[in-house]
C-alpha cells in the first residue's frame, strides 16, 4: 500500500510539471471561467461564447465582423486561435494561480475572464506581474478599472454606467412621456449586490436631482417580506429601484400583488428579474417589470446579424444566448481583432493595439456604440446598458428608444385591473 | 523515534530544495497552498482535534488576521508585519470573546456556536463600509521587498515565509503534544468530567488551546492577504475554508502531530491537480473523482492517512 501510494504521488509530481511544445501558427489565448462551482453553468455558457467568437475567427462566414470573412488571422499568416481554458471555481487565489499557470506553462499570449469581480481582480494581477494582456468580458466591478494596470481592458460597461443609465431613462421618460417620478425607495438585497447598488442609485439621484423618501435593505434568502414590504410601501414612492437575486425576486412580487403595492414603476438590477424562472413561476404577474439589461434577443430585430450568430450559438450549444455568452463573444471578437491589427504575438504589440481598437456599433452583436478603450483606465467608453420590459410573459427592449421593439408601459398597472 | 527525525530531516530537506527545482510558478503556489493549509490544519487540529472542541468557526480567525493586516496598511500605513501581530492580538480577543460563553456549551452545541460566529463575522464585514464591504480590500502594491511582505517577480520569497511559519506551526503543535498543556487538553476530549474531577480548570485550558488556534489561523490570513494581495470576505471568512480545515484533518488523522501535515499534502494536491487536468472540460468529472476518494479512504482507513504511513512504526 505505502509503495502504491508513493508510486502514485511520483506520478502525479511527474505528469503535472511537463510542459510542451507547441505549434507554430497558432495562437494561444487563455481563457479563465468559473467551469464548475456555484457558477458552473454561467461558466460553461461564457466558454461557448468564445469558443464560438474562436470558430468564426479562425473559419470563414459571411458576416459584417472583424476577421470573419478570412480564414484565422490574415496579419499572422493565417494563424488560427487556439483557447485554452482554465477553472477558476469561483476562488480568487485559485484564479490568480490558473492565470500564471496559463502564462508560464501554457504559454498563452493573453487571457480573458472572469465573471466573479473578485476573482478578475486576482487573475488580472497576475497577468499585470507578467505582463501578459488580460480582457475581461463581464465582470462589472467599477474599483476593476480605477487600480492603473497597464495590462488591463474591460470591454463590457460597468455597474456605475449601468446604474446611471436608468436616470437617463427617466429622464427621456419625462421628456417623452411626461411622467412624473418623485420620490424614489430603494429595496435592495442586504449582501455584495445589494449594498453595492445602493451606493450607485444614491449617487445618481443626487447628481440628477431624483428625491429618494426611503431605503429597505432586506436580508437576503427571507422567507418572509412582509413588513419589509410594509415599511416600502409607507414611503410612498413612485418608483421602486429593487435589487434581488431570483428567489427574493420572485417572493417580493408575491408580496407586492399580495399587499396590492403597485408604484408607478419597478426598476430591477437584472439578476433575479432577469432569471428565465421569474417569468416561469410568476407567470402573468411579472409582466410589466423593467429590468436594465445588457443584451436581449429583440435587438436582433433591429441588427440582423445578432439573430445570424444567436442562431449558431443555439445549435452549437442547444442554449439561447444570453447577456454573458454575448459578451463573452464579443471580447473575443475584440481580442483577436487587437492581435490581427498587432501583426504579431508579442504582449506589448497586443497591448498598443488593444489600446487602437476602434470598433464600430455595426460590426458588434451588443447594443453598444462601439468598443474603443479609455487611454487611462482602458475601459471601453462606447458601452451601453439597456432596459427590458416584461410584456406577455417576454423581455423586450424598451430602451433606448431607438433599439426598443416595443413601447412602454407606464405606469405599472395596478393589480386588481390586469 | 530516531527514524521519526530522519523522516523529518528528510521532509524538510526536500521542501527547501522544491522551488529550486521548479521554477514555474504553478508548482511552486501549490506547494504554498499546500502548507498554508497544512499550517492552518494544525491550528485548527489543536483545538478541535487534542482537545475535541470542533470549531467550524476557524476562517474567523483568517479573516481577521487578513482583514487587520490590510486595514491597517491601507488606512494607516502601518506595516504588514506588524499587523500580523496585531491580527494575532485581535484574534486571540475574538476567541476570548468567543469562547467564554461557548466553551460552557456541551459538546455538538460548541460546533453550532462556531458557525453562528463565522457566519456573523462574514455579515459583519459585507456591510461594514470601512473594511471595505462586500467589494474588498485592494492591497496597494508596494516596492517588493521583505520589509514589505510584498514580492512581485517571484514566488520564491512568499515559499520561504509560508515554508517557515508551517515549519514553526509544527514546532508549536510539537511542544503542545509535550507539555503539560497537551495532557490537560487531551483528557479533556477523553472525558471532561473526569479531567474535572482530577482538578483541570477545563474552561481555561480549552481558551488556551483556542487561543493558539486563532494566532496560528490569524499569521495564516496574514499571509494569504499579502500573497494574493486582494481579499474580500467570500474569500477569508467562508464556512467552506473551516470546514476543508476540519476534513484535512479527518483524513490525515485527528489529534496526530503529522496528520494534517498528511492530510494537507494530499488534499491540495488532489483538488489542484484535478481541476487542471480535468477540470476545464468541466464536466465536474474532478470533483467526482475527488469525493470518491475521500469515501474510499473513509472506508478503508477511518483513522486518517496518518495511520497508513504509521502502520510499521505504530506504538
Amino acid at each position: 500500500m505505502k509503495k502504491l501510494l508513493q508510486g502514485f504521488c511520483l506520478f502525479l509530481l511527474l505528469f503535472s510539471f511537463t510542459s510542451l511544445a507547441y505549434a507554430q501558427n497558432e495562437i494561444r489565448i487563455g481563457v479563465i471561467f468559473p467551469l464548475t462551482g456555484p457558477a458552473a453553468s454561467t461558466g460553461q455558457v461564457l466558454l461557448e461564447g468564445v469558443k464560438l467568437a474562436a470558430d468564426i475567427v479562425n473559419n470563414k462566414y459571411d458576416l459584417n465582423m472583424p476577421l470573419a470573412k478570412s480564414i484565422g488571422l490574415p496579419n499572422l499568416k493565417g494563424a488560427k486561435i487556439k483557447i485554452i481554458a482554465g477553472d477558476h471555481q469561483g476562488k480568487p487565489e485559485i484564479g490568480m494561480a490558473e492565470a500564471e499557470r496559463l502564462i508560464t506553462q501554457e504559454k498563452v499570449v493573453a487571457i480573458i475572464g472572469c465573471y466573479n469581480s473578485g476573482i478578475t481582480a486576482t487573475a488580472s494581477q497576475a497577468a499585470e506581474r507578467y505582463g501578459i494582456p488580460f480582457v475581461n468580458e463581464t465582470s462589472t466591478s467599477p474599483s476593476l478599472t480605477e487600480r492603473g494596470f497597464k495590462w488591463f481592458f474591460r470591454t463590457t460597461p460597468n455597474d456605475d454606467l449601468l446604474s446611471e443609465n436608468f436616470f437617463h431613462f427617466l429622464n427621456d421618460m419625462k421628456k417623452k412621456k411626461k411622467i412624473n417620478a418623485n420620490p424614489i425607495a430603494l429595496f435592495n438585497e442586504n449582501t455584495l449586490f445589494g449594498i453595492d447598488s445602493r451606493k450607485y442609485q444614491e449617487k445618481y439621484a443626487a447628481k440628477y436631482g431624483y428625491p429618494i423618501s426611503g431605503v429597505v435593505l432586506y436580508p437576503a434568502k427571507s422567507t418572509q417580506l412582509t413588513s419589509e414590504i410594509q415599511k416600502l410601501k409607507s414611503y410612498n414612492p413612485r418608483i421602486v429601484m429593487q435589487t434581488s437575486y431570483i428567489a427574493d425576486a420572485i417572493l417580493s412580487m408575491k408580496t407586492f400583488k399580495e399587499l396590492n403595492f403597485a408604484p408607478d414603476a419597478i426598476l430591477a438590477n437584472d439578476a433575479g428579474f432577469i432569471d428565465p424562472e421569474f417569468t416561469k413561476s410568476l407567470g402573468k404577474d411579472a409582466n410589466y417589470i423593467l429590468s436594465r439589461e445588457v443584451w436581449a434577443k429583440d435587438l436582433a430585430k433591429k441588427k440582423p446579424m445578432i439573430k445570424t450568430i444567436a442562431d449558431m450559438f443555439q445549435k452549437r450549444t442547444g442554449k439561447s444566448m444570453d447577456g454573458s455568452s454575448s459578451r463573452a463573444f464579443t471580447a473575443m471578437i475584440v481580442l483577436a481583432d487587437a492581435i490581427n491589427r498587432a501583426k504579431s504575438t508579442e504582449p506589448a504589440k497586443i497591448q498598443k493595439a488593444l489600446l487602437e481598437t476602434n470598433l464600430k456599433a455595426d460590426q458588434l452583436i451588443m447594443p453598444w456604440d462601439g468598443v474603443k478603450f479609455d487611454a487611462k483606465t482602458h475601459q471601453n467608453m462606447l458601452g451601453k446598458g439597456i432596459i427590458v420590459q416584461v410584456q406577455n410573459g417576454e423581455y423586450y427592449t424598451v430602451w433606448p428608444f431607438n433599439m426598443a421593439t416595443k413601447d412602454v408601459v407606464w405606469p405599472f398597472p395596478k393589480w386588481n385591473k390586469r | 523515534m530516531k527514524k521519526g527525525i530522519i523522516v523529518f530531516i528528510i521532509f524538510v530537506g526536500a521542501l527547501i530544495a522544491f522551488p529550486l527545482i521548479y521554477q514555474d510558478p504553478f508548482p511552486r503556489h501549490m506547494l504554498i497552498m499546500i502548507m498554508l493549509y497544512a499550517a492552518m490544519s494544525i491550528g485548527w487540529n489543536i483545538i478541535g482535534g487534542y482537545t475535541g472542541q470542533v470549531s467550524f468557526g476557524n476562517a474567523a480567525f483568517f479573516g481577521v488576521g487578513a482583514y487587520t493586516t490590510a486595514i491597517l496598511l491601507v488606512n494607516y500605513g502601518i506595516n504588514p508585519w506588524l499587523g500580523m501581530l496585531a491580527g494575532c492580538f485581535f484574534s486571540v480577543a475574538l476567541a476570548i470573546i468567543v469562547g467564554y460563553p461557548c466553551f460552557r456549551l456541551q459538546g455538538h452545541y460548541f460546533a453550532i456556536a462556531t458557525i453562528a460566529v463565522g457566519e456573523i463575522m462574514l455579515l459583519v464585514f459585507t456591510n461594514w463600509e470601512f473594511a471595505g464591504g462586500a467589494v474588498g480590500i485592494y492591497m496597494p502594491i508596494l516596492p517588493e521587498s521583505f520589509m514589505n511582505f510584498e514580492f512581485h517577480t517571484s514566488k520564491l520569497p512568499y515559499y520561504y515565509i509560508i515554508f517557515v511559519i508551517f515549519i514553526a506551526t509544527i514546532g508549536v503543535c510539537w511542544f503542545f503534544e509535550r507539555s503539560r498543556l497537551g495532557y490537560y487538553c487531551r483528557a479533556i476530549k477523553e472525558d471532561s468530567d473526569g479531567a474535572r474531577s482530577l482538578g483541570i480548570d477545563i474552561q481555561r485550558y480549552k481558551m488556551i488551546a483556542f487561543s493558539i488556534s486563532a494566532v496560528i489561523t490569524s499569521i495564516c490570513g496574514t499571509f494569504y492577504a499579502q500573497y494574493v494581495l486582494y481579499i474580500h470576505p467570500t474569500s477569508t471568512m467562508d464556512l467552506m475554508m473551516s470546514i476543508q480545515l476540519c476534513i484535512i484533518c479527518l483524513i490525515g488523522g485527528l489529534g496526530k502531530l503529522y496528520g494534517p501535515v498528511i492530510g494537507a499534502f494530499v488534499f491540495i494536491p488532489l483538488t489542484e491537480l484535478t481541476r487542471v487536468y480535468l477540470g476545464s472540460e468541466g464536466q465536474g468529472v474532478d470533483l467526482m473523482i475527488y469525493s470518491l476518494l475521500i469515501i474510499i479512504l473513509a472506508i478503508l482507513r477511518p483513522q486518517g492517512l496518518w495511520a497508513i504511513f504509521n502502520r510499521g512504526t505504530a506504538k
